[in-house]
């Protein structure tokens, strides 16, 4: 058990974080509109779970779910005025947002710690933890130590979440909604005449990548029991963007596998990790001109799956 | 104590305005947003610091300085990250804003390490000139800013107006391929757009460290996300919807400081956007609404 250790897990952990967030701008993607106020949502879940948890005393899973639908209910809020018009108008209204929420963060001492943030919230781990020694489990009876089992469980619920997540928007692409997204975003003019009202869908997209984003933001802060303003810059949402951008922005498995690959190679590689936004930026002007879909796209995805069953289709 | 605000409000404005009409005439001629236009302003601040505080030069040396350097990254984003996407079939009109976010990135990454993160003062030898007038006191910095901005906006609109090349950026502005089929070299329309407006950022980067004192590496993002909040105030693609937004801005954040609060200044940008976006999407002075532009 000597390779399960809490380092490895807590790479693992990060890595589907950024999974289920490269999701929330992918779906904002799908209709072709590019927010940049994914790091704001994150931290509007992230400070939700973690005031609700610190000073109120509720359970996780609830502050969780607050998180989560405050979140999307600020995405509506932004979304409706920037989406009646083109998409730079929400690139532009999301970046801003996103700078303005952050200041409001480190302003609001009185509610959000300013700039030093918010410290000792319960981690999902140790509380189940804590909730198991309480009927006489120990960690010991399967083998592990209890940082080992601490941060094994948070990388499984972190998977549960994930797996739930891709999974849900698995389905999604393939129904009515995620038809009407893929319409939009080859030709918007063209969807609205055949009948999609198509601020309707735009909106619906755009809050459900904020849902997604606070989300993600709130199982950061019950993860790594620590925020602060620093962890929600502009920063964060590029990176947040290049995920999409590098993985894949036409199918759900581009940006999971941007996250998982751009979050363990600079942990691998030391000497990238100091290079990491200069690269990034680099990164994000070659995708655009030699491969603007990203690494993984539809057409790669059907050729793996013809090989793998050997019959062409 | 008014008067004075005013004169700090229409200061800041103008910069402001000069900022916006950077992204304005980008967006003017090839419908893109250039959100590299902030950092390329920030490399700007930093040329103007370097040859004025650093090497002592007088100012009309760090300008021309901040001109040549940003003029010369104009060129290079437009021949890299613009050109490379231009006129291949089925690209999506996010495809040059993310690449443009990819220059941004870089570059504010490139400062970082080499200035670090930390303020840099940038000195200007009249800084601690003033005169009074009344009641008033008035500072030689700010009428030079003033006198700057006044004068490159009035350069630029009768360059547009009544120029040969102007004219071509107009029309090219108006409809790229008519345009082009008309006779107008479009690829060197855009070559040039693109590098006035990035010089237009370096004289407005020695402008922001004249009147600020101090610059740092994330001047581009503050600054660029005001100067975009003006120009959808004022309306995409509109020089003189850039100018009085620009001003409508300063005065509006100077006055908000004087008489209420300065911890959520910069959020007046940002509240601006929502507002006019309820209200007027197309902007102040913006002509066609957006949605029927493309």
């Amino acid at each position: 058990m000597e390779w399960l250790n809490p380092y490895h897990l807590q790479v693992a952990s990060f890595m589907l974080i950024n999974a289920i967030l490269g999701v929330s701008i992918y779906v904002t993607l799908s209709t072709g509109q590019l927010s940049l106020g994914n790091a704001g949502f994150m931290s509007i879940g992230a400070y939700t779970a973690a005031l609700l948890s610190t000073q109120h005393q509720l359970p996780i899973p609830v502050g969780i779910l607050a998180g989560s639908l405050l979140a999307g209910a600020a995405g509506i809020l932004v979304g409706i005025p920037s989406l009646r018009l083109s998409g730079v108008y929400l690139a532009i209204a999301t970046l801003g947002f996103g700078e303005v929420l952050r200041a409001v963060l480190i302003n609001w001492e009185s509610l959000t710690g300013g700039a030093v943030g918010i410290a000792a919230i319960p981690q999902m781990g140790r509380v189940i933890l804590a909730g198991a020694r309480d009927r006489g489990f120990t960690p010991e009876s399967l083998g592990l130590q209890s940082n080992q089992f601490i941060s094994l469980t948070v990388f499984l619920i972190l998977l549960a979440g994930t797996l739930l997540t891709v999974a849900f928007f698995l389905r999604l692409s393939r129904s009515r909604v995620g038809r009407a997204y893929a319409a939009i975003r080859l030709d918007e003019g063209a969807a609205a005449a055949a009948g999609i009202p198509i601020t309707y869908y735009k909106v619906l997209a755009f809050s459900q990548g904020a849902l997604l984003s606070g989300f993600a933001g709130a199982l950061f802060a019950h993860s790594t029991s620590f925020v602060s303003p620093g962890d929600f810059t502009y920063h964060r949402a590029v990176e947040i963007l290049v995920f999409a951008v590098f993985g894949g922005s036409e199918h759900i498995f581009g940006p999971v596998f941007g996250a998982a690959f751009l979050t363990v190679v600079p942990e691998a590689l030391r000497a990238i990790s100091e290079y990491r936004y200069i690269l990034y930026g680099i990164l994000l002007v070659l995708m655009m001109v030699f491969r603007p879909q990203g690494v993984i796209d539809p057409a790669l995805l059907r050729r793996f799956r013809r090989s793998g069953k050997g019959t062409p289709a | 104590m008014f008067l004075e605000q005013l004169i700090n409000g229409i200061t800041l404005g103008s910069i402001y305005a000069i900022v916006a009409l950077g992204y304005t005439l980008v967006f003017g001629v090839l419908d893109i947003i250039n959100m590299a236009h902030g950092e390329i302003f920030m490399i700007g601040a930093f040329v103007g610091m370097l040859i004025m505080s650093k090497a002592g030069a007088p100012l009309p040396v760090a300008f021309l300085g901040a001109i040549v350097v940003t003029a010369a990254m104009g060129l290079l984003l437009e021949r890299f990250a613009l050109r490379p996407l231009r006129g291949r079939p089925g690209a999506s009109h996010l495809a040059s804003l993310i690449s443009t976010i990819g220059v941004s990135i870089l570059l504010e990454n490139v400062a970082h390490k080499i200035f670090g993160s930390g303020n840099h003062l940038f000195e200007t030898p009249f800084a601690e000139i003033s005169f009074t007038i009344g009641p008033v006191t008035v500072y030689l910095v700010q009428v030079v800013i003033l006198l700057i901005s006044l004068l490159l906006m009035a350069g630029l609109s009768l360059w547009l107006a009544r120029t040969r090349a102007g004219k071509a950026l107009r029309a090219a502005a108006e409809n790229l391929e008519t345009a082009g089929l008309l006779g107008v070299d479009t690829n060197r329309m855009i070559t040039i757009t693109v590098v006035i407006a990035s010089a237009m950022g370096g004289v407005a980067g020695v402008l922001v460290g004249m009147a600020f004192n101090y610059i740092n590496n994330q001047i581009g993002l503050s600054m660029g996300l005001k100067g975009l909040a003006i120009i959808i105030f004022g309306g995409m693609g509109s020089v003189y919807g850039a100018m009085a937004g620009g001003l409508i801005l300063g005065l509006s954040e100077t006055f908000v400081v004087a008489y209420g609060s300065s911890g959520y200044r910069d959020a007046i940008a940002f509240v601006a956007i929502i507002v006019i976006l309820l209200i007027k999407p197309q902007g102040l002075f913006g002509q066609a609404p957006a949605e029927a532009k493309r």
